[in-house]
């Protein structure tokens, strides 16, 4: 086995080991999305009635996909919570001392944000499921829609990697989560863009999660749109955080 | 270029950010298959040495060399050659000891077939194996650092860094740690690097000693040959009577110059050294003079620490756990001879 694979598999496991065996990890990974989509697809589904909104899937695959994607990205961002308290506990120093290839440490956490993600996107699609979700895209599609949100996932558990490792320490926690959160929210995540107004339609026009969300959508309803630009925007996202995960490497490094 | 399994050090500093030099142009050298005892108080730069030499930290100016291999440019092939147990055994409470082998002998890329034989062979050379199913958030203090230990072999490294290894473990504990790392200098050939602020930890170890303090190494040798530099062992003799005194005093400075006050007795530095014990006892009895306490102080490596920096060493004994080598109630080689302090 090579020593990067040897190493990224190693922290996967432990990483997943530990959240499949801790309630107090699993719990909040379930819950949260969970929460979220029942309070948007159920609390708010009358917003489907407003004039304009004409999603073909329904209200109930709307919402779907954006507690899809959020999910995805918290996902990511809880792993960096877990890299924080790895490096505040001395637990860090051991993989650096291991690690022949230390970006092998970062490869098995995102690794593990991914592994963490599937669990939960599987109960969450189960659920959506029960609750009548509408799916009118084909088999292609849906994989479209999780891929997009996988390398949302990764690009998340890259930013937050990179904060986490600059940091070194839990209180960093904030700081990986606001920036997460205020992109999300500031895209069309309760209408479509068309039917925002005002400063929100503005942002939204040009923040990246409206083309995820947007190419989710389409994906789910059998007409994809934005996909291309949706994957160069993932992708872009996780190149960006790569680097900037990379950086925060050096800076562990250096920091010893 | 340096042998492959051992350490070469020039004019290594490290300064952090607006503090002063954690480690200020130190030169050292380590054989292969030596135990190399680097002893110093809190904040001498120990630490910080090991972690240059280790690889988590890079050095500010400097050239290091660990089993023939750069520490700067060459980081991922020394860490490949040694293992380290840091001052702090950072292990994941959430995992059992098993878990814990399995998860660094999964990171070394052992073999699968490898792993399980040989994380049960150092779980049960630690003393482990009984607890090797339980979560280490309930293991104690002492089986963390065996734990911590038995991580650091798993892929059987040539060089073995310990950072105070031993610091707050009981007697047993501690005892149990010094054999096992003597073992394995003696039977696995391992060079070791062992950092340590107890005096008896690096005098019952290390085959040389290094003294760090203020960032500066300040002395280096073999435990005697340090002592030696210092001086001679003094003779303190107590006479049955009081009476005795001063005829003990005229016999016992036949030997060597008066070392400090006795109060209860008489006190010399022994000219011969320690061989002139027995001709001490022979002349006292040769007087008469009934003996109630005969005590020889051999040169304490605190002495030399001493003799180099100007004060004792910091913490030695006052944070060593109760009954612990080095306690007063050892008398080989703990007590300071105040002629040499003087």
């Amino acid at each position: 086995m090579s020593s990067f694979r040897a190493t990224a598999l190693g922290i996967t496991w432990r990483t997943l080991h530990n959240f499949l065996g801790n309630p107090a990890l699993l719990l909040p990974s379930l819950v949260f999305p969970l929460f979220f989509f029942t309070a948007f697809a159920g609390g708010l589904s009358t917003v489907s009635h407003v004039p304009g909104f004409d999603f073909r899937s329904g209200y109930t695959a709307f919402q779907f996909v954006f507690v899809l994607i959020q999910s995805a990205a918290f996902g990511g961002v809880f792993t960096g919570f877990g890299i924080a308290r790895d490096f505040e506990t001395g637990l860090g120093r051991r993989f650096m001392l291991a690690a022949r290839h230390r970006s092998a440490i970062v490869a098995g956490y995102a690794l593990a944000a991914a592994g963490r993600w599937l669990f939960t996107a599987l109960v969450l699609t189960v659920v959506a499921l029960v609750a009548g979700m509408q799916i009118d895209g084909g088999g292609v599609d849906l994989f479209g829609l999780y891929g997009l949100a996988l390398i949302m996932n990764l690009a998340a558990a890259l930013w937050a990697a990179g904060v986490a490792l600059r940091i070194r320490s839990i209180q960093g926690g904030p700081l990986m989560q606001i920036p997460v959160f205020l992109v999300l929210f500031m895209a069309p995540v309760y209408l479509p863009l068309h039917l925002l107004t005002g400063w929100i339609h503005v942002v939204a026009s040009v923040n990246p999660a409206t083309a995820l969300l947007a190419a989710g959508r389409g994906f789910i309803s059998g007409q994809p749109a934005d996909v291309a630009l949706a994957f160069l925007a993932a992708a872009g996202l996780a190149l960006l955080f790569s680097i900037w995960a990379r950086g925060g490497m050096r800076r562990a490094e250096r920091a010893g | 270029m340096t042998q492959p399994e051992g350490i070469e050090v020039e004019r290594l500093v490290r300064e952090f950010r607006k503090g002063p030099r954690a480690v200020d142009g130190i030169d050292l050298e380590v054989a292969p298959g030596e135990i190399y005892g680097f002893l110093g108080p809190n904040g001498a730069g120990k630490s910080t040495t090991v972690h240059m030499l280790t690889t988590l930290l890079p050095p500010t100016s400097g050239t290091a060399r660990v089993a023939g291999y750069d520490v700067v440019r060459e980081g991922p092939r020394v860490r490949a050659h040694i293992g380290a147990a840091l001052q702090e055994a950072a292990l994941d409470p959430f995992l059992t000891g098993a878990e814990h082998m399995r998860l660094q002998t999964t990171m070394h890329g052992l073999p699968k077939a490898e792993r399980l034989e040989r994380s049960r062979e150092l779980l049960a050379r630690v003393g482990l194996t009984e607890a090797a199913d339980r979560k280490v958030g309930g293991y104690s203090g002492g089986m963390k650092r065996r734990l911590d230990l038995a991580l650091a072999l798993v892929h059987r490294p040539r060089i073995l860094f310990l950072d105070e290894p031993t610091t707050g473990l009981d007697v047993q504990s501690r005892t149990a740690l010094w054999d096992e790392v003597a073992r394995l200098a003696r039977d696995d050939g391992v060079t070791v690097f062992l950092t340590t602020q107890y005096l008896e930890e690096a005098d019952a170890l290390a085959d040389r000693v290094g003294i760090i303090d203020h960032g500066h190494l300040v002395a280096e040798g073999t435990p005697s040959e340090l002592k030696a530099q210092i001086g001679r062992p003094t003779v303190e003799a107590i006479p049955r009577s009081p009476a005795d005194i001063e005829r003990m005093a005229t016999v016992l400075e036949r030997f060597g110059e008066p070392a400090g006050a006795a109060p209860k007795g008489a006190s010399v530095r022994l000219r011969g050294g320690e061989s002139d014990l027995a001709e001490v006892v022979r002349a006292l009895d040769a007087e008469g003079i009934a003996v109630e306490h005969l005590q020889l102080h051999a040169p304490s490596l605190d002495d030399v620490f001493l003799a180099k920096t100007g004060r004792s060493l910091e913490g030695a004994g006052a944070e060593q756990p109760e009954g612990s080598p080095g306690t007063p109630d050892d008398s080989a080689a703990a007590s300071r001879s105040e002629s040499v302090a003087a």
